[in-house]
This record gives C-alpha cells, sequence and structure tokens, in this order.
C-alpha cells in the first residue's frame, strides 16, 4: 500500500522526527511504501506534492496540533492519531489500516 | 437577650465579621461606648478573654473571630441607655463597618520559588534581591522603636512631670493624626487613621503608659514597654490580622518617641549567634556597629534600593533583601530561616530547604571551579581589558575585597571614620586605618576619596545646617574651604599612609576646576608640612577627582592638563544628569544609566580622557550590574570598582566577552532612542561566544538522581555550571512545561526532555544516564536509564543545530544506536560516538570556548 503522513508536535524539537522515523521504519514491516513530511521547528520537511497524496491510498496524520496545510489531503482519507501513537504503538496504527 | 438587674445589663451577639472584630470595627464599637459614663466589658465566650468596650486596643485583644459568642456586660450610670445603643449598634451597624482594605501590592505570591521547594509545600516571603547571596541564621527583628540603652531610665523620675508629658504626647499625636485625616482623600486611607486615632486614644493604651510611669520608668521608656506590652499581645493572636495591628501600635509609639524625644534615635543591635536580621529600614551606624561575623543576611521592608545602609549591605557583601512587606510581622523571631537573595526569598529551615541548598552549594562550587578551568585552558592568561576594583569604605570590606581578588581599590569612601562620633577622628587614627587597607592590598593600588559630607548627614563637629536640599547643597569638596583643617588633617593622614605604599587621593563632587586647584594647593600644603617635619611620604602621589557633575565632563581639555585619574560615579551622575532625585522611587525608575542620552554621555567623557592620555574609571551602581558590562567594555573604561560580592562574577563575566563584542554592541546602544530598546539588545544571552552543542560536561555518567525532579534539577544545574545557562529556574520551568504536555519517556529506557527558550545561552543537548533506572512517568510506570536532554534558544530559529536534533531524534529509534549510548564508559567515547554518527565533526558545531579568544 501506498501511505503519506504528516508528524508534528508543540516544540517540534524531538517528537516530530522520532514518530517520523518509527513510521518509516514499522511500514516497512507492513510491507508498506510511506513517505512522512515532518512540521517541526524546521518547518515543513520532506514535503509531500501534489503527486505524492494523490497516489496514496491514506494519509496518517500523527500530530497535537493543527497540520498546515491540510486542504492539500482533500479527497484521501486521513487516519489522525495524536502523536503519542506513532511512538507507543505504530503497529496498531497499521493493523487498523489493513482492516 | 437582655438580662439584667437595676443598673447591670448584658447581652450577647455573635460576630457577623469575616475578619473578626479587627481594629476599625472595634474603633466604631468602642466609640459607642465611650459616648456613655457606664462600665462596660466585652466577654469572649469561646475564649473566655474579657475586654474594656472603650479600649479598641482591648476588644482587639479579646480575638474575636467570626461567629464567636460575646457577651457585652454594661453597668453603673445610664447603664440601660448604653445597652441599646451598644446593642443597637452591634445588631444594625456592625456587618456594615467593614469594608475590605485593598490588597497591598507587593504581597504577591509569585511562583519564583524553585519547583523542588514548591512540591515540598515550603512557605516563603518574598522581596527584591539588593545584595546577593545566600545566608541562614536566626530572625532578629529590629523595632523601630527600641531605644538605645543610654537613654533607658534616668536616675530620678519625677512621677507628675512624667505623667503630663505622656498626656502631652498622646494628644499631640491625636492632633497630628486628625491633620492627616483631614488631608486624606481616599476612603480607605481615611478608615486607617481613623482607626489609629481611635488607638492614639484608647484608654487601654492610656492606662498602661500611665501604670509604667507610675512603676519608674520615664515617659519614653513607658512608650517602648507598652508597645512591646500591645504588641505581643496582639502578636499571640490567631488572627494574621489581628497580629499585623502590631504594626499600627507600633506607628502609634513610634510618634510618641518623636514628640517626646525630638526624634527618633537610633538603636543599637548586639548579635551573638549566626542571625538574619529583619527591620524596616536600618542605619548606616547602625550596620557598621553589627558584629560582621553574626549577620548573615538582612531583610529590609523598605524598598529604596539607593539607600545608604541599602549600598552598604552590598559593599559588604551581606544577602539582602528589600521591599519585603509586612516582614517583621510574617516573620517570627527566633525562628531559623534561609535568605535566598539570589532568587528574591526567605524560606524557614526544613529538611527539604536544607537539601535543596546543600545541592545549591555544591552546584555554586562546581561552577567556580568550571570557571577557573575555561580561564586557565583559554591559554591567554590575564587577558587585559579591563581591571576590577573594589569600593569599600572600612577595613572589614578592604579584606572582602582581596579576598575575591580585588585588583585594588578603586574607590575607599573615607566618610564612614568621619560621621558618628562627637569629635573628628585624629590624624594617628586616620593613618592607622589608611596603613592597614595598604598593607590589605599587598602592593595593588589603593584610591582614597576624601570625605564626602553633607546636609543629609548630622555630624555635631561640622556645624552644617539642614538643607531642603541636600544633594543639591552644600557638600563634598565644596565643604573643604570652611573646614580646611578636618581636611589636612585627613590629607596629612593618607600621604604618611602612602608611604607603606600605592596610594592615589581623589576629591568628590568636584564641578569646576578651581575647586581643583584648590584642592590641590591643600594637598601641596600638607605635603610641605610633612616635608617640614621630615615625615616620610611618597611624593608625586596621583590626585584625580569623581566625574559627578555634568559641568565637568564640557571641561575635560582642561581638567586633564591637571588632574592626573578620574572614576565616573555613576549613582551622583545619573541624578544630576536627568534632574531626577535618586533617592525618590517616583522619579529615579525613570531614569536609567542605560538611557542612550546617558550613553552618549559617558562616550563623550571616556573618549576626551582617553584622548588626552588619561585614566579612568566608574565606581557607581551601573559598574556592578553585570548587564551593563558589555556597554562598559565598549566604552573603553580602565577600570570598574564595585562592592566585594560583586567581583569574582564580573571577572567571570569579562573573561566571557571580547572589547570588540562590546563595542559593536554600544554602537548600536548609542543609535537606539529610548533606554528600553538599549535593555532588549543588552539580554544577557545576545553575547558571549558560541559553546559546543555537545561536550564532555555534559555527559553525566553514574547518576545517582533518585526522582524524574532530581534528575531534570541535575541536568539543568549542569547547564549552570558550564555557563550555558543564567536562569535555571525558567530552563527548568520551560522542562516542566513541555513534560506537562505528555511525558518524554520513549520506552527502552530512554526519555528526551526538551525545551525552547531563551533561558540557555547556547544551543545544547546534554546526556545523563543513571547508576539505577528511576520511574519517569508515573502513569505508564515507565523506568529509564538514559535521558537525553535538548535545548534549544527561542529565539534561534531554524538552524543547522536543529538539524542535529532532529537527526538525534529519529536515531534514538535505532536499537544498536541506543545499545552505544547504554555501554560506553566515559564521556569522551560517548561525544566521539555522538560526532560521527549525527555529523557533528563540522566547523558550526565544534567551535569551542576555548579557541575563540577576543581580537586583543
Amino acid at each position: 500500500m501506498k501511505l503519506v503522513a504528516v508528524t508534528a508536535c508543540p516544540t517540534g524539537i524531538a517528537h516530530t522526527y522520532m514518530a517520523a522515523a518509527r513510521l518509516e521504519k514499522v511500514a516497512k514491516t507492513f510491507g508498506h511504501e510511506i513517505k512522512v513530511e515532518t512540521q517541526g521547528a524546521m518547518g515543513i520537511e520532506n514535503k509531500l506534492t501534489e503527486n505524492d497524496i494523490r497516489q496514496a491510498q491514506i494519509a496518517i496524520f500523527a500530530v497535537d496540533i493543527e497540520v498546515e496545510g491540510r486542504e492539500r489531503f482533500n479527497g484521501v482519507k486521513v487516519i489522525q492519531v495524536p502523536l503519542q501513537e506513532a511512538l507507543k504503538n505504530p503497529e496498531g496504527i497499521f493493523s487498523k489500516i489493513q482492516r | 437577650m437582655i438580662s439584667g438587674e437595676a443598673n447591670s445589663m448584658q447581652f450577647t451577639f455573635s460576630c457577623p465579621l469575616a475578619s473578626g472584630l479587627h481594629a476599625r470595627p472595634a474603633s466604631h464599637l468602642a466609640e459607642v461606648a465611650n459616648r456613655f459614663e457606664c462600665e462596660c466589658t466585652l466577654t469572649n465566650l469561646r475564649n473566655g478573654l474579657v475586654a474594656n468596650c472603650k479600649s479598641v486596643l482591648g476588644i482587639i485583644a479579646a480575638d474575636v473571630r467570626e461567629s464567636d459568642r460575646c457577651a457585652v456586660h454594661v453597668s453603673g450610670t445610664e447603664a440601660s441607655v448604653a445597652t441599646a445603643a451598644i446593642q443597637r449598634f452591634v445588631e444594625e451597624s456592625l456587618s456594615s463597618c467593614d469594608v475590605p482594605l485593598a490588597p497591598l501590592d507587593g504581597s504577591k505570591l509569585s511562583d519564583t520559588l524553585p519547583r523542588a521547594l514548591r512540591r515540598a509545600h515550603v512557605s516563603c516571603v518574598f522581596g527584591t534581591p539588593l545584595s546577593r547571596g545566600i545566608g541562614q541564621g536566626k530572625t532578629v527583628i529590629l523595632s523601630r522603636i527600641a531605644l538605645p540603652r543610654d537613654i533607658g531610665t534616668p536616675t530620678q523620675v519625677d512621677v507628675q512631670v512624667e505623667l503630663e508629658k505622656v498626656k502631652g504626647a498622646l494628644e499631640a499625636v491625636r492632633e497630628r493624626i486628625g491633620e492627616k485625616i483631614k488631608y486624606c482623600i481616599t476612603p480607605t486611607g481615611s478608615a486607617v487613621l481613623q482607626a489609629e486615632l481611635a488607638m492614639a486614644g484608647d484608654v487601654f493604651l492610656r492606662q498602661k503608659l500611665e501604670d509604667e510611669v507610675r512603676q519608674g520608668a520615664s515617659a519614653p521608656r513607658a512608650v517602648t514597654r507598652a508597645a512591646e506590652f500591645f504588641i505581643d499581645l496582639l502578636g499571640r493572636s490567631e488572627n494574621e490580622y489581628v497580629r499585623q495591628r502590631g504594626a499600627d501600635i507600633e506607628e502609634i509609639c513610634l510618634q510618641l518617641i518623636e514628640e517626646l524625644c525630638g526624634g527618633l534615635p537610633e538603636s543599637t543591635i548586639d548579635l551573638q549567634e549566626p542571625s538574619v536580621l529583619v527591620a524596616e529600614t536600618i542605619g548606616p551606624q547602625q550596620l557598621l556597629g553589627i558584629h560582621r561575623r553574626w549577620l548573615k543576611a538582612l531583610i529590609l521592608e523598605q524598598s529604596a534600593t539607593t539607600s545608604h545602609a541599602a549600598i552598604l549591605a552590598r559593599s559588604l557583601g551581606i544577602p539582602t533583601l528589600v521591599g519585603v512587606r509586612n516582614a517583621r510581622q510574617s516573620l517570627m523571631p527566633g525562628d531559623e530561616v534561609l535568605v535566598d537573595a539570589n532568587r528574591g526569598f526567605v524560606v524557614p529551615l526544613s529538611p527539604a530547604v536544607k537539601r535543596f541548598y546543600e545541592r545549591e552549594r555544591e552546584t555554586f562550587r562546581r561552577r567556580r571551579q568550571a570557571s577557573v578551568e575555561r580561564g586557565r585552558d583559554s591559554g591567554i592568561p590575564h587577558r587585559k581589558t579591563i581591571e576590577v576594583g573594589a569600593n569599600a569604605s572600612s577595613g572589614e570590606e578592604i579584606n572582602a575585597a582581596f579576598e575575591n581578588q580585588a585588583d585594588g581599590i578603586g574607590l575607599f569612601r573615607t566618610e564612614m571614620i568621619f560621621l558618628g562620633r562627637q569629635e573628628p577622628p585624629s590624624e594617628e587614627e586616620q593613618v592607622a586605618i589608611y596603613a592597614e587597607a595598604v598593607h590589605s592590598a599587598n602592593g595593588k593600588p589603593v584610591i582614597i576619596r576624601t570625605f564626602d559630607i553633607g546636609g543629609d548627614k548630622k555630624v555635631p563637629y561640622l556645624s552644617l545646617q539642614k538643607e531642603d536640599n541636600p544633594f543639591l547643597g552644600y557638600r563634598g569638596i565644596r565643604i573643604y574651604a570652611r573646614h580646611s583643617e578636618l581636611l589636612q588633617s585627613q590629607l596629612r593622614a593618607i600621604l604618611r599612609a602612602s608611604a607603606e605604599g600605592p596610594i592615589q587621593i581623589m576629591a568628590p563632587m568636584v564641578a569646576s576646576i578651581e575647586e581643583f586647584r584648590e584642592f590641590k594647593v591643600a594637598v601641596s600644603r600638607a605635603s610641605q608640612n610633612l616635608s617640614n617635619k621630615e615625615i616620610s611620604f611618597r611624593p608625586n602621589i596621583k590626585i584625580g577627582i569623581m566625574i559627578e557633575v555634568p559641568s565637568v565632563a564640557f571641561a575635560l581639555d582642561k581638567f586633564c592638563e591637571e588632574v592626573d585619574f578620574f572614576s565616573i560615579g555613576t549613582n551622583d551622575l545619573t541624578q544630576y544628569f536627568f534632574a531626577a532625585d535618586r533617592t525618590n522611587s517616583a522619579v529615579s525608575s525613570s531614569f536609567s544609566v542605560r538611557h542612550p542620552a546617558f550613553l552618549r554621555f559617558l562616550q563623550q567623557i571616556v573618549e576626551q580622557i582617553h584622548a588626552a592620555g588619561k585614566w579612568v574609571g566608574m565606581c557607581g551602581a551601573m559598574a556592578a550590574e553585570p548587564c551593563n558590562l558589555p556597554l562598559l567594555l565598549g566604552l573603553g573604561l580602565d577600570e570598574l570598582s564595585v562592592p566585594a560580592a560583586e567581583i569574582q562574577e564580573l571577572k567571570q563575566k569579562i573573561a566571557a566577552l571580547s572589547a570588540e563584542q562590546g563595542r559593536s554592541l554600544l554602537s548600536r546602544a548609542l543609535a537606539c532612542a529610548e533606554a528600553k530598546e538599549v535593555e532588549e539588545l543588552l539580554v544577557p544571552q545576545s553575547v558571549g561566544q558560541p559553546a559546543p552543542l555537545l561536550s564532555e560536561e555534559l555527559v553525566l555518567l553514574e547518576s545517582t538522581s533518585r526522582t524524574k525532579e532530581e534528575v531534570i534539577q541535575e541536568m539543568v544545574d549542569a547547564f549552570y555550571v558550564h555557563n550555558r545557562t543564567a536562569d535555571r529556574d525558567a530552563m527548568e520551568e520551560a522542562l516542566w512545561a513541555r513534560e506537562a504536555e505528555y511525558s518524554t519517556g520513549l520506552g527502552h529506557a530512554f526519555a528526551i526532555p526538551h525545551c525552547k527558550t531563551d533561558a540557555v545561552t547556547a544551543n545544547s543537548i546534554c546526556i545523563l544516564r543513571l547508576k539505577e533506572p528511576i520511574e519517569w512517568d508515573s502513569i505508564q510506570g515507565e523506568r529509564v536509564r538514559v535521558v537525553v536532554l535538548l535545548a534549544m534558544r527561542s529565539s534561534d530559529g531554524a538552524n543547522s543545530h536543529m538539524q542535529v536534533f532532529s537527526s538525534l531524534a529519529r536515531r534514538l529509534d535505532d536499537e544498536d544506536f541506543r545499545e552505544h549510548l547504554l555501554k560506553y564508559e566515559t564521556p569522551r567515547q560517548i561525544t566521539t560516538y555522538l560526532d560521527q554518527q549525527l555529523g557533528l565533526a563540522t566547523p558550526l558545531v565544534s567551535v569551542s570556548t576555548n579557541s575563540s579568544p577576543g581580537r586583543n
């Protein structure tokens, strides 16, 4: 499955990036292809292009704050979870997608 | 309910007032009772205390609280009419005569208590730190009404005469309060005065005063005894409000004493053990009279930061808080307390407080050591930018100065030697004092300023008139012409002491070249006199002046031809420059030494003096405020002279700054329009050399902390020790604010607390490894062994450090990476590994504090 994700936390120093790393790693074990955009203290990195989003079947928002440019995801199925979920139980997120 | 016989009646009521029968309602009740001839008592049925209903003090002392049942008993003539009137008052008016007073500002209970103390529920009293440090001891309350022992009890007291004096003083004080009421414009103010008026006319007070006189006390002594009695009586109340009425009675007794003695005498203080002195204010003589060994800290209710006592406390290095409202009521005599004059509060000593401050002392010790090591490692010993001398006014202070590594004495104020005595000090006495100073200095220069005395000080042998405006009056060098013999004896004493070591002479309050020329003539005359007697002294002694009066700045070309050196006294210079009385808090706070107008003035002064090749230092309060340092370095001053307690910290800060940084900051400050803009430029973190993101000193292995609080405190302390934060409390709060969102535990025994705050002076990574895992998050019961703390300055915005933080955060997800952090044995191994893994070996992050010395 092709997935896209956005991670964002209030300080944008640590958890945004840890969650991105975790999602990338666990996605692989589920056999998914994933691209994760981080919205942290450095602004938006690894930005999802229009093409990335169009091709994705599901978008995962692991965020504690408002996603910047949310309108880009209109028409895509979005699963939103607290950022901690991506850290503590990323497998849970992907199993949910499988079903 | 009324009961009673023919001329004895009684009724009971329940107190409807939330703060009980305090001064104001009590004064109304007494007023009603006083309209009648009869005897009238009030009994508090809860505690059995009986009061004369005509006495406000008596009623207050009965400690009647909300809902207390009270019985009023009336007997004698008019008993029934009086009972009816009092009962009507109690039932109809009592509940409405308690208009709450506006809360006092300054009685704030902010959250500046460090987290660890807050968690231990430590109660505290806040104040403004005036002289830094931490002091611990037993509370000694200095009552304003204590009389010197010699006034004590005269041998012969004529009871009738003393009774008349008491009566007269009470009347005069009542009259005075009555006058004040007439001119009082606020309703609360007038209510307070009304209560004061009632208290001054209180029968209980008068009776007590008369009893004391009949037992042989003089009128003033009777007042002090009565004051002690009532303060003690009220102090025993369980009601905070009533306890604070002690201040009211004290106020009245003070006025009585003033009336009886024609002024308020200063009392002497005799300390016997480590003590914390609490006072409304304190006189300089009083302060100097206290044995320094036992005076551990000072708490003043007054908030004037430029009072003589305040300046003196600072130069003696006594930890001092000012502006502590009601300190004498909220602190109990004999209590063991700790004064934190770094943060600004007083706390009662408890095991939690002790533990916290033991740790604190250790942190300070490590910070000092780290600073010494930084200086040593820098490989540029004694990089000379600016000297740091000390201000002093006694031998004790001079010793303290050299213990703190002063480069010299930049200002020895000698007026203290002349004050508080009936006769001037002899030449011999002065020689001994100055010679001792020179000996302590051990070859370092000592600048002695000749006496600066004016109409604001009483000196019996100088016959100075009290002036309306002493700061613009007959003082400093201006009085030397008329007191030339006194000046001669001082100059001879200074010259004689100069035979023992390098001394320079400085004249105060010079406004014109004529004055300085006169002064030089006086020095020659003293030299001649000694030569004639073949007494040895150092020839060609340097003679300088204080720059305190703006006129000097406009004649510097002339002064520089004749004056050897200059010292800028910013305290007076600012008040004359801005025409703002520095003792008047209504104006003094609006005129800052950091105002661009004043900075331009200073720049002009320093440039002209240096152009003439002369030396210029600064000895005012401006020099002692660390935040001004970049500006002072930028000005290119030759010396800063500051209180002993400030020297070490100032030297550390100087070592961390270059003159180039100072100059660029000053030029920006000179371009500003407002003081506020300059202050924004001076935010302490905005200057200083970049510290590396990661260094070995921030890798703490084998930690024995037991809780999350202790871990965070230990890491924040490491930042402080290594100069990466100046405000530990703010940094700690920022970390905890992040923890409050959700715990930063990552699982796998790792946690990653972080903050984005300008309380840190450099973006940093700090790693702590625990000997025993601790619980990080009580909800998830997660245990942690390795803590990786990321601290980023909020004003830095996105930069390459952030890149490192994010890749570190990503790598923590990697088991292999975590294993390395768990297994390495030395900080060096860990930093080397992280350098490799995170690409820290780039120039940006490997800049070390040691490798970029200033350019001069």
